[in-house]
């Protein structure tokens, strides 16, 4: 596969305080990185750092293999930034706007209009070409942000906190569309939201205080067949093990169970085998993924979870 | 791509009310010290009459033109990069493939074709007496290009303080205190030695008194290229070391 970023020791101080420090990163064309963590855990200065807008302290950033302090104008052409405010013009119309970030993009000026059309037609834009951009709402300002990262058709799109201000339906609408354009691009988006990172990543990598904590695909840290059960009343552990889709089950507390369902067993399954046993099922609820464990553990915020 | 940055900020500029009301103010104002100095100088006899109507009028009407420009400038730039700073704007410039000289000049070139109809407004209006009575166009060009070199140089002050701060009223003052210091400090002369005239070189007035009374020397054009140079270049710097910041 081909790599887009490749990020060597990358480090970033204001003044005496560091926000990044060693951050090493490669990302393939097609992955999609979720950069998680707390507020103010470094990750929009990755970002911003990524983007070109600010100088590292120390460290390498290659974009296509172009070294972005050396050659910053050859290396931003493939790269496709959503800052965390989306950079609008609210005096002119969504078109004007458009036209003019295909321009400062070097889209040749025959390829304008169809590019345009494209960018609107992905973000759901089509109808808003006259409007004018103060008159938008947040959700289709960031709808309008989205469309000129995209709009040349970037190999590297970074995201900075793309759903903050959407509606469910448009969060939904935008990890779709992250999932198409991950076909042909590379993204990396931040976000401080575990599920939206779950569902859309690739890979996963979670920052506290300016260093990389974790780093692993998403597929490694799906949800396992863990699930917490409390039933009516109290019993022994074996009664449970001794369930057809159980295939173990220890006591974490009075009537609380927690319950590894066999592979093949479902949820479902495990209800109507409790309910069967004559058992009194009061919850039924997965246990934290091992992802939005290692989260809160890495943060040291595991007692407030 | 600096006429593609020129072209947004004028697109910016002309939807926006602020350069209208500047020029509707202006031009009232013009207006106004026009028919004074029309109303004085047809009531004097020939012999009371110490300078030309085309003189009096220079004088006077660019006079008040370039405090207007003097004013207009910094609030012109300050939308230009602070607002941008504080909105989020400049970011689509710092992530495009585009140079840093290229957005300052295509935000200088939108400001000066901003600026350039409210240096135009002097003339504008001795364009009224062109059939009635004989001036001297001569002069009339000279204070225009002077006005608008002027004008030049007060963009360039407004866009360094611009780059300074993302908050634009802080921008504003700024440019102003400068502004204000570049006016008055050819009065230093005076507290001095006569034959001292550095700080009378330093005032731009000094030199757009030249201009409106119809004299364009290389001297005073020197002057008005080389400090308009000088804080581009500062905003220049100032742009590239944002990244470090």
């Amino acid at each position: 596969m081909e790599t887009l970023v490749r990020v060597t020791d990358l480090s970033r101080d204001f003044g005496r305080h560091s926000a990044l420090s060693n951050v090493d990163l490669c990302l393939e064309r097609g992955q999609v990185l979720g950069l998680l963590g707390p507020n103010g855990a470094g990750k929009t200065t990755c970002l911003r750092l990524l983007s070109g807008l600010l100088a590292p302290t120390s460290g390498c950033i290659e974009i296509q293999g172009i070294d972005l302090a050396r050659r910053p104008l050859a290396a931003k052409r493939h790269l496709g930034y959503l800052p965390e405010r989306p950079p609008l013009h609210p005096e002119l119309r969504v078109d004007e706007y458009l036209t003019h970030c295909a321009h400062l993009h070097r889209l040749p000026r025959r390829a304008i209009p169809d590019a345009v059309a494209t960018a609107k037609q992905r973000c759901g834009l089509e109808d808003q070409g006259r409007q004018l951009i103060a008159k938008l709402s947040r959700g289709y300002r960031q709808r309008l942000g989205l469309a000129q990262a995209i709009l040349h058709r970037p190999s590297l799109l970074i995201l900075d906190e793309p759903t903050e201000g959407l509606d469910p339906v448009q969060m939904r609408e935008l990890r779709g569309l992250i999932r198409e354009l991950a076909q042909d691009t590379g993204i990396i988006l931040s976000s401080h939201l575990l599920p939206e990172v779950q569902s859309v990543c690739d890979r996963v990598m979670i920052l506290h205080q300016g260093r990389v904590r974790f780093d692993a695909e998403t597929s490694a840290a799906r949800p396992t067949n863990l699930w917490r059960v409390r039933l009516g009343e109290d019993i022994d552990v074996m009664h449970l093990n001794a369930l057809a889709p159980v295939a173990g089950a220890i006591a974490t507390g009075p009537h609380q169970f927690q319950v590894h369902v066999r592979d093949e067993a479902s949820s479902a399954d495990l209800a109507r085998a409790i309910l069967q046993a004559d058992l009194e099922l009061f919850e039924l609820i997965p246990e934290r993924s091992d992802l939005e464990r290692t989260f809160f553990d890495l943060i040291g915020a595991e007692e407030q979870a | 791509m600096i006429g593609t940055i020129a072209a947004r900020e004028i697109r910016s500029g002309l939807v926006t009310p602020l350069l209208w009301v500047l020029l509707g103010v202006g031009q009232v104002v013009l207006a106004w010290i026009f028919l004074q100095v029309v109303e004085n100088f047809s009531g004097l006899d020939a012999e009371q009459r110490l300078a030309s109507l085309t003189q009096e009028l220079c004088l006077n009407l660019f006079g008040f033109a370039a405090v207007l420009a003097m004013l207009a400038a910094p609030l012109l730039a300050m939308r230009m990069l602070s607002a941008e700073f504080r909105e989020g704007g400049y970011d689509l410039l710092a992530g495009a493939p585009v140079r840093l000289v290229e957005i300052l000049l295509g935000k200088f070139i939108g400001l000066a074709v901003l600026i350039t109809p409210l240096c135009l407004l002097p003339a504008a209006n001795l364009a009224l007496l062109t059939n009635v009575t004989s001036l001297d166009l001569g002069q009339v060009a000279a204070a225009t290009l002077g006005l608008w070199l002027a004008a030049l140089f007060f963009g360039a002050i407004g866009l360094q303080a611009s780059s300074l701060t993302d908050q634009p009223g802080a921008a504003v003052l700024i440019a102003f205190g400068v502004l204000l210091l570049f006016s008055i400090i050819g009065r230093a002369e005076s507290l001095t030695a006569q034959t001292l005239s550095l700080f009378g070189w330093l005032s731009w007035n000094e030199h757009l008194f030249r201009f409106l009374l119809g004299a364009v020397r290389l001297s005073d054009l020197t002057y008005f290229a080389l400090f308009t140079g000088f804080f581009l270049a500062l905003t220049h710097r100032r742009l590239a070391n944002r990244r470090l910041q």
